[in-house]
């Protein structure tokens, strides 16, 4: 037992310089974002004091780039507890790099994700009547019980994978201010490692693992039936939920790869985040990113061979108007990743994260093609003059308020990465004495 | 000397007259504007007002009747779930009838306050493909037997009654807009910001009336149930001039726009009445009667703002008619 | 000085009486209307009659501009050479239209060929002139009967003519509108003409009725040169309306959700709770044992 202490207290102390490194960069980045944020706040203001007026939302596209933020955030974060969940049944050392970075991916992005949802409301002031009068018949009630069940679910679960985290941190911290002891503590409740603790700890994060992605699955499939369940061209599709699916996980991996990327760089991280990590994201990347190439071929083609009336007007749209936004968010976001990960050649640390960025903004455009086109091609063509009746543009406000969504998550980020550090010792513990049960059966793939 | 006095008192009776006909005439107009400005804000700060003679041969303006009888009339939102009893709302337009006279546009739009642009009752001009002869197209909410706005409102705001109507209630609505975006006739239509119609406290809010609105809602044609419980058509159907717009109950089998009473399936028979996306199946509650044997050819229709038929310019006639020079 | 003087008291006249313009564009009184006094008589349903005056003014120049006259008081009286009977008075409301209503035993003055003179005056104003109308019409009875002849549902209308002394007289020939009422209106059944006093029609088989399948039948005689507006109506249980006893409910649609939508919700919502409510009991009893260690430890 007492090589496990020593090993923790090594671990604090390599860890601890991440939890109170105020350099000044992050300084410098922090102020940035809070900067950011709080324009974002101003647009915020903006729009309730003159009403949606501000956005580019008319009475044709009524739903713009917050539904689309809202979409991809929350996609987002099924995808996160997708992987976060499938990730807890391998008992590779491997997995132990990136659990906790996905894990706060998905909480973050969840508590985001609402939000873009609630810019688009029209009457925050009767935001109870959701609760009050519900309809079980609407799938925006189905969408508000899953993200906010899934809410609670990714909390506690992050939450479990803290806590022997805590623990660790509470019981070897002496330079640390007071109110941080005080935290720990408080946070840790009572955890000592003890085998019975241990065991009950195991077991209820197994089986929160295996509910998670059940939830993901469900999640993803009420977010999509809020469209495909209309008789809109474009969106009444039998494959929007596992469209849905693929897509999310998608943005899922390229985020992880960035944020691996980032913190690696970032915190020195060398020796946990390996290039292996970035190979192994960046094949199923690859695997992803076929996937997804073809369901939204399938989409396109079966459209564009049965030319149906409105599906014709739809595609006309969407390769006149949008033809440079299709090209980059189907053909560049999806051929870029595949090319660059498929050749071993070409598989560097740089190049995969590039193509998790590529990967990343094509999505974002292709749910901008989701949701916008089809609300301009309406089955009664649009009669109108007026400009922002016939075609959508966002205003400053609605970039502003995305952008402030994304300073928002980043910032948030780091302010957690100060609390816990972003390796979770705790399972480099647990995979050690797994491993110093069975030592013949040690397989430590170094690099 | 003598000269002098008399010069003095012309000159004293000079000054007199001027300063008292000037005073006079500033008195008048000022008067006249006052009087002008003081009868701009009592019509300003007034409500509904109407014109009447007096026996005296003077013209008077005083406060309209309104016309829902208010407040004795007035329908609550819980109130208005309820349909009117034994009733199963329809609407026929003839559309061989049209001639895009917009009455029904206007007319509504008085009704239920609205501003120029927004249009409980549109009139298009379809034109379903190049060989087809196209036809002004009135659209009001078809007020689904299967809606499916109504399917996807997560509060309720949007109801169905047991009398056909598909109402809106302001008083529950959060502004999701998802109803919008599903219904595929594109009949909804939301109020993005604020107006300073919607402070006026002279009416209660009833959906039955849509008036006032609210910022941040959805609003759309409501078959006006007001008129309809006095016993009076919708402001559309009254304001045809070409009776093109039939209402009328399905139980009764009657529907009358004016001026005739006809036998609702009756007329559906005899003129091939048909419903608009019917494979949708939304089960809509208006009925077209086809565009042939028209009254009136279609040029007729394009008498109006020149604002308006550039709403018409994707239509593959009204191209034409550009190239030809005849718009 | 003068001509300064001269051109500032024109300055202001005009300024004020452009601006006044305005409002006499109004029209505030009423030079520029023609009025147009409109008097109608209909016999209603119950035999009385009613007496109504449609006094309404209309711009000479846009002719459709009308105001109607309000508060005017209108009298209206029953005229034989020189008897003139009062039969009442009634001031006109905001459409300008003022009525009276005579009750079925009203005796009428009426001449030697049974036409009796309505006379509606407006005694005029000083600044509207006098106004009258006269109608000259005979007192018609018009019976309505419903009745299954051989099974065979008949509408039969009779008219008649009853002198002094009740004495009923057929009338010769009549025009006549069948119809049957609806909830906005009057669907024409049939327009035809009444000969020697009695009418018959067979009443078509398939007309809905009102809910509880009762039909309202009108018998209309419309601007008749001799006899006016005359109504008679009757309800009869003549509809084939079958009333869907099917209520929509539990769709998509309605209030309430399909059983199963509730169902499925339930159990997959109970299915997640509980798994959350276990993990934190779970919690709960780790940190009773942290505590119980941490007490232990102490001692």
């Amino acid at each position: 037992m007492d090589h496990i202490i020593k090993r923790k207290k090594e671990l604090v102390k390599e860890f601890s310089p991440m939890l109170a490194s105020f350099s000044l960069t992050s300084k410098v980045w922090i102020g940035f974002l809070i900067a950011v944020i709080a324009l974002g706040l101003y647009a915020f203001v903006l729009q309730i004091l003159n009403g949606h007026e501000v956005t580019g939302m008319r009475d044709n596209v009524v739903w713009g780039i917050y539904i689309i933020n809202f979409i991809f955030f929350v996609c987002l974060s099924y995808s996160g507890a997708f992987i976060a969940g499938i990730l807890h049944f391998f008992k590779t050392p491997w997995k132990n790099s990136v659990l906790r970075i996905v894990e706060i991916i998905t909480v973050l992005s969840i508590i985001i994700g609402p939000i873009f949802i609630l810019l688009c409301i029209g009457r925050l002031d009767r935001l109870h009547y959701l609760f009050i009068y519900p309809r079980i018949q609407s799938p925006i009630t189905w969408d508000i019980i899953a993200i906010m069940t899934d809410l609670i679910g990714c909390f506690i679960y992050l939450y479990l994978t803290f806590i022997p985290d805590f623990a660790i941190l509470r019981d070897n911290c002496e330079n640390v201010p007071n109110w941080r002891k005080k935290l720990y503590k408080f946070l840790a409740i009572g955890y000592q490692d003890t085998p019975t603790q241990r065991e009950k700890l195991h077991k209820i994060t197994r089986t929160m693992s295996a509910m998670i992605i059940a939830m993901a699955i469900v999640a993803y499939s009420v977010l999509a039936w809020i469209f495909s369940l209309t008789v809109q061209p474009g969106w009444n599709s039998s494959i929007f939920a596992p469209y849905f699916i693929v897509a999310g996980l998608y943005s899922g991996v390229g985020v992880i790869i960035i944020s691996m990327y980032l913190i690696r760089k970032y915190f020195k991280l060398e020796h946990y985040i390996r290039k292996i990590h970035f190979i192994g994201a960046g094949i199923i990347l690859l695997v992803i990113s076929l996937l997804f190439g073809y369901f939204t071929f399938s989409e396109y083609f079966s459209r564009w061979f049965s030319h149906k009336v409105h599906d014709i007007n739809l595609l006309n749209t969407l390769f006149n108007k949008y033809f440079w936004v299709f090209i980059f968010a189907n053909y560049i976001g999806v051929l870029v990743p595949i090319v660059i990960l498929f050749f071993k050649k070409f598989r560097t640390i740089k190049s995969i994260t590039f193509a998790a960025v590529i990967g990343v903004v094509g999505l974002w455009f292709n749910r901008y093609l989701i949701v916008v086109p089809t609300l301009e091609t309406p089955y009664l063509p649009i009669q109108d003059t007026r400009p922002e009746f016939m075609e959508y543009s966002a205003t400053w406000i609605e970039w502003s308020l995305s952008f402030a969504g994304v300073a928002a998550f980043v910032l948030f980020f780091m302010l957690l990465m100060r609390l816990v550090p972003i390796i979770p010792m705790s399972a480099i513990i647990d995979y050690e004495r797994e491993q110093n049960r069975k030592p013949k059966m040690s397989t430590q793939n170094q690099k | 000397m003598k000269d002098k006095k008399t010069e003095k008192s012309d000159t004293n009776r000079r000054n007199f007259l001027k300063l008292g006909l000037m005073s006079s005439v500033t008195a008048v107009a000022g008067v006249s504007l006052v009087n002008n400005f003081a009868e701009d804000e009592v019509k300003k700060s007034s409500g509904e007002k109407m014109r009447l003679l007096t026996p005296d041969g003077k013209i008077v303006e005083v406060d309209a009747d309104n016309i829902n009888k208010y407040p004795e009339a007035l329908i609550t939102p819980a109130e208005s779930r309820k349909g009117i009893p034994n009733r199963k709302f329809v609407m026929v337009i003839d559309l061989a009838k049209c001639k895009n006279a917009r009455n029904c546009v206007e007319s509504c739009q008085k009704a239920h306050k609205l501003d120029y642009h927004e249009e409980f009752m549109k009139v298009q001009l379809i034109q379903d493909n190049e060989q087809a002869s196209p036809y002004w197209f009135p659209k009001p909410c078809f007020h689904c037997d299967e809606p499916p706005c109504v399917t996807v409102c997560p509060t309720g705001a949007t109801f169905k009654r047991d009398d056909g109507i598909v109402l809106v209630d302001n008083d529950r609505c959060i502004g999701c807009k998802f109803c919008v975006t599903s219904c595929p006739y594109s009949a909804r239509q939301f109020n993005w910001g604020h107006k300073d119609k919607f402070d006026d406290k002279s009416q209660p809010y009833s959906p039955e009336t849509s008036v006032p609105a609210a910022e941040g809602t959805v609003m759309k044609c409501d078959f006006c149930p007001d008129m309809l419980r006095q016993g009076e058509l919708p402001h559309c159907a009254k304001a045809c001039p070409m009776g093109v717009i039939y209402f009328g109950d399905k139980n009764e089998d009657l529907v009358t726009n004016g001026e005739e009473t006809v036998r609702f399936s009756q007329l559906i028979n005899d003129r091939g009445g048909y419903r608009h996306l019917e494979h949708l199946g939304t089960k809509p509650n208006v009925y077209y009667l086809p565009a042939v044997n028209r009254q009136f050819p279609l040029e007729r229709g394009f008498d109006v703002d020149e604002e308006i038929i550039e709403r018409y310019k994707d239509v593959p006639y009204v191209q034409k008619l550009k190239k030809e020079g005849k718009i | 000085m003068k001509t300064t003087f001269f051109r500032y008291s024109v300055l202001i006249l005009l300024t004020g009486f452009l601006i006044n313009t305005n409002s006499l564009a109004q029209e505030n009184d009423a030079n520029n209307y023609k009025m147009l006094f409109k008097f109608k008589t209909v016999k209603q349903h119950d035999n009385s009659r009613l007496l109504e005056v449609s006094f309404i003014g209309q711009n000479k120049e846009d002719r459709k501009d009308k105001i109607p006259v309000y508060e005017a008081e209108i009298k209206f009286y029953n005229i034989l050479s020189d008897d003139e009977v009062l039969l009442g008075a009634a001031k006109t409301n905001k459409e300008g239209i003022a009525s009276i209503i005579l009750p079925v035993d009203q005796s009428y003055l009426s001449d030697e060929d049974g036409f009796i003179n309505f006379t509606a005056k407006f005694e005029g104003s000083d600044a509207l002139d006098e106004e009258e109308e006269e109608i000259l019409i005979k007192d018609l009875f018009l019976e309505l009967n419903l009745a299954e002849i051989d099974s065979v549902k008949t509408v039969l209308v009779k008219a008649n003519l009853k002198d002094s002394l009740g004495v009923e007289t057929p009338v010769a020939e009549l025009d006549i509108i069948i119809s049957v009422g609806g909830m906005l209106s009057k669907m024409k059944l049939e327009e035809d003409t009444l000969e020697d006093g009695e009418f018959e029609f067979k009443f078509p088989t398939d007309l809905q009725g009102d809910v509880d399948g009762n039909v309202t039948v009108y018998a209309i005689i419309d601007d008749h040169d001799e006899f006016g507006n005359v109504v008679q109506k009757q309800t009869i249980k003549w509809g084939i309306f079958n009333k869907e006893t099917s209520k929509v409910s539990n769709t998509l649609w309605s209030e309430a959700a399909p059983i199963w939508m509730y169902i499925v919700l339930t159990i997959l919502l109970v299915g997640v709770w509980s798994n959350y409510i276990y993990t934190i009991i779970n919690l709960l009893k780790i940190r009773k044992e942290g505590k119980q260690l941490e007490l232990n430890t102490e001692n």
